[in-house]
């Protein structure tokens, strides 16, 4: 690697590069002011990896934003100091802060693949860079910006595309990219590989850790993921509720930690290949029960649902040979082959895991199942009902028992509807409840799925809401209509770990009080492993590996699989 | 139904009268006018809407005289008992100018109102269903786009000559409602692939509850937005289609308060206000519209309205 062109005076290793002195931000003033991060104070020396690791309201990138000098309003720096280099950040003006990004805080955002312009060509991404701040002669432009996108592992060919002819990995490559391109002494990575492809995910951390390495800056990864900061940082800190719980090296965290909290992070990650996976909540049903009516209000009871007395027309789905050929996307290309002869069966009360990266045709299959979309060739078959040939108006009859949980809770809720609104319009249309009794099937709908106080969250607005307990509402939706079969795709991928355990138990418990069968599409292997009896990987729209969930996971026999198995980030193979 | 009821606490607490309440249409009316008030220059073109709405509804109170009274001095400048002076055919300008204010605003908002209704109907079915039905849409909304907007006004206004406001109407509606559609249809589009109307599918709903309970609501600013444009075209439209005297010129408007002074060379005699007042009326109504569109952009989005409150 050629050295940067603007070397800097290197720094002394362990002089102190940024001091959080009682740092406290808050969303608005007053008593009613949401108070997101809570006196925090840290050190960061020159050259560390430091991984900040919290749930989602966690105040995690609150503070990132913080030290970035993003804040926006009404989030504002309560109290504290954030020195950079002895410099005060938050007394800069914009001015100041722009100038102080050359050399010094770079951010890379969880969204960094949607911050590229779509009609500029990321040759203009970087030479916007290069003329705001001239720290670049223009002579070199071409010669820098090459430099730059190859060490993100890119080919220069890279500079003339447009940011939507590129792969969501290579996006977020580039805007990586774009952030060293600055020269930075400090790089906060918020979520960086969150939206990715979990193969993607896997390729991208490894960059980012090898750039660091090289580059020698100093690094904040932010990130709900213990599993891939334990893997990457030399040193971790929990927050949780606005505050740093612990703060200690990876392999302390590891081995030894302190908090409740991070020992509760830790417990949810386990190796998909062991003999026997135990997650909390799955090892002890009743106790998890409880712990979930107490974490929705704190008071109230466990829910109790009695076991619906057995149907007596329980159907099976049949998928028979099915292949799903979309049109070339431009002419003279191929036609995309999205589902290339798949066959399964979904017996009641059966567990499917259809597992696969994005792209392997999983989404489609269950757009095929739902009716969203007609197979090219082959059939499905639900009870009576010919599924790929359905009309549209009879929809609602298939809807009646084959229901699906969005993979997206923030986008599958309308955000003008009440959660009541929400719910009431599949009860009135399913079950034929109206009024008085429409309302209470949909607050005991809240209750099943653990949204207590049920008559408070009924009258909630989605943005008021998590990304957790929109799920569960979500997931209430899906149950309104009382169906057989839920297809829940990547239902817990955008979800924290603490939450996943939570929606999956749900599911779980579904499926053995009411014989709901359930299509498990997941790129996660664990939750694959720890909820579904059978599973059947896919990749480029084939079947390449089916039977017993942890008989395949135990002794995958298929590359792709293994593949998929090794890009799981795990906190053990750090001690491994 | 085949659970049996949790004995929750919940329910049990829940007071009996809030069981069957439903989010009312006047919330959402009032969060609306609450949301464009908020915003300063929507605040300034209220505040003169409601001027001229006020002047427009005490015209029989405020005017000093009649529309129609004519026996005055003619063409006389403006003097302490006729402040802008009178018409060739001796009536009190100013009187006219407030009764006048009656015929603009109501056609402004009638013909606003009715075109965007059309827009929103026809825009929003249009983007929602597929296939051929699009297609012949789509012909007849791009045959309303590429006529002249004119042109074509005057043939119509000139084939139903004699109709009056209620004709005015009718024109201004007919030529006025093709760009809002296509606005309106390509809004639909975006938001007809979002999972929640996908989740509706899988709700139950139909169609046309689809399209107007969830895809509409999202939609809110545009349609307001569209409101008020098509108000202010009409608005102008209706002034120029009477000065050209397409009109009926025996009812009082602004517009024909114009096609009169300019019949009798009013500039010429150097009775200004018989021109400026009405055209300035016309300018200023347009102009309160155009600010109040200025608020209408955070309607349909919450965080938006959140994060402009500070």
């Amino acid at each position: 690697m050629t050295p940067a062109p603007f070397t800097q005076t290197p720094p002394a290793p362990n002089s102190t590069l940024l001091e959080v002195h009682d740092l406290s931000v808050h969303y608005g003033y007053g008593a009613g002011a949401t108070k997101a991060v809570q006196n925090v104070s840290f050190r960061l020396a020159h050259g560390e990896f430091v991984g900040l690791v919290g749930e989602s309201g966690s105040g995690k990138s609150t503070l990132g934003f913080a030290l970035t000098g993003l804040s926006k309003p009404p989030a504002h720096i309560e109290k504290g100091r954030i020195l950079f280099g002895g410099k005060d950040i938050a007394s800069l003006d914009a001015e100041q802060l722009r100038e102080q990004r050359h050399g010094g805080i770079a951010m890379v955002l969880q969204s960094g693949m949607n911050a590229l312009n779509p009609v500029r060509s990321i040759r203009n991404h970087f030479v916007d860079i290069f003329r705001a701040h001239g720290h670049v002669e223009r002579s070199r432009w071409t010669a820098r910006a090459t430099e730059l996108i190859g060490k993100v592992e890119l080919t220069p060919s890279v500079l003339d595309r447009f940011p939507g002819e590129l792969s969501g990995g290579m996006r977020q490559r580039v805007s990586i990219a774009l952030a060293l391109s600055l020269e930075p002494e400090l790089m906060v990575f918020d979520e960086p590989t969150t939206a990715l492809d979990v193969l993607v995910q896997h390729a991208v951390m490894n960059t980012i850790i090898e750039l660091q390495k090289s580059e020698n800056f100093t690094a904040i990864l932010i990130s709900h993921d213990l599993g891939i900061v334990l893997e990457s940082a030399q040193r971790v800190m929990v927050m949780h509720e606005g505050r740093i719980v612990e703060d200690a090296p990876a392999r302390q965290i590891l081995q030894n930690p302190q908090a409740d909290y991070t020992r509760m992070l830790l417990s949810h990650y386990a190796d998909p290949r062991a003999e026997v996976v135990e997650l909390p909540g799955f090892a002890d049903r009743q106790q998890r029960r409880a712990e979930g009516a107490a974490r929705a209000d704190g008071a109230t009871h466990a829910p109790t649902v009695s076991p619906r007395t057995r149907r007596t027309d329980q159907h099976t789905m049949i998928v028979d040979n099915v292949s799903k050929i979309y049109p070339a996307p431009r002419r003279g290309e191929a036609p995309v082959r999205a589902v290339d002869n798949v066959s399964f069966t979904l017996e009641p009360g059966a567990a499917l895991a259809l597992v696969g990266a994005s792209g392997s045709g999983k989404s489609t299959i269950a757009k095929l199942i739902t009716a969203v979309e007609k197979p090219t060739s082959g059939s499905i078959r639900f009870g009576d009902l010919d599924v790929g040939k359905l009309n549209r108006r009879h929809f609602r009859r298939l809807h009646r028992d084959v229901q699906m949980v969005f993979q997206d809770p923030y986008s599958a809720l309308n955000p003008l509807h009440t959660v009541e609104y929400a719910l009431t319009r599949p009860v009135i249309n399913f079950t034929g409840l109206t009024g008085t009794d429409a309302r209470r099937r949909v607050l005991e709908l809240l209750d099943i799925v653990g949204l207590n106080p049920v008559e408070e969250f009924a009258a909630k607005l989605p943005h008021q809401l998590s990304g957790g307990q929109r799920q569960r509402v979500v997931i209430a939706r899906a149950l309104a209509s009382d169906p057989q079969v839920i297809i829940a795709d990547e239902p817990v991928s955008m979800l924290d770990v603490s939450l996943r355990a939570g929606v999956l138990a749900l599911l779980e418990d579904l499926r053995e009080q009411w014989g709901v069968s359930l299509l498990y599409i997941t790129h996660d292997l664990l939750s694959a492993r720890v909820v579904t009896d059978n599973i059947m990987v896919l990749n480029g729209g084939a079947v390449v590996e089916r039977g017993n969930t942890a008989d395949v996971l135990r002794n995958p026999t298929d590359d792709y699989t293994i593949r998929l198995l090794d890009a799981i980030p795990n906190p053990r193979k750090v001690v491994a | 139904m085949t659970t049996s009821l949790p004995p929750t606490t919940a329910i049990i607490r829940a007071p009996h009268s809030s069981i069957d309440a439903a989010p009312s249409p006047w919330k959402v009316v009032v969060r609306v006018a609450s949301t464009v008030w908020s915003n300063g220059k929507a605040r300034i073109g209220l505040v003169m809407l409601a001027v001229f709405i006020l002047l427009a509804v005490f015209a029989p109170l405020i005017a000093p005289y009649g529309a129609r009274e004519t026996g005055f001095e003619r063409s006389a400048d403006g003097s302490a008992a006729h402040w802008l002076g009178t018409t060739a055919a001796g009536e009190d300008v100013l009187s006219q100018l407030l009764y006048g204010a009656q015929i603009s605003i109501f056609v402004g908002l009638i013909a606003g109102l009715l075109s965007t209704i059309i827009a929103v109907l026809i825009g929003l079915s249009w983007g929602y269903v597929r296939g051929f039905g699009a297609d012949v849409i789509n012909f007849i909304v791009n045959l309303f786009l590429v006529i002249p907007g004119l042109p074509l006004m005057i043939v119509i206004a000139a084939y139903l000559s004699g109709g009056g406001i209620g004709m005015i109407i009718i024109v201004v509606v007919i030529t006025g409602w093709a760009w809002g559609a296509r606005v309106l249809r390509s809004q639909t589009q975006s938001l007809r692939s979002r999972d929640f109307v996908t989740a509706a599918v899988f709700s139950g709903e139909r169609p046309f509850r689809i399209v107007f309970r969830e895809i509409l609501p999202n939609m809110t600013s545009l349609i307001v937005g569209n409101f008020f444009g098509a108000a202010t075209a009409a608005i102008l439209a209706e002034a120029g289609l009477e000065f050209l005297g397409l009109g009926d010129s025996t009812v009082v408007s602004w517009g024909t308060m114009l096609f009169w002074a300019q019949n009798s060379n009013a500039l010429l005699t150097g009775q200004w206000a018989l021109l400026f007042a009405p055209g300035l009326c016309i300018a200023l109504l347009a102009t309160s519209l155009t600010l109040i569109n200025f608020g209408v952009d955070g309607i349909s989005n919450p965080r938006l309205r959140e994060g402009t409150k500070r």
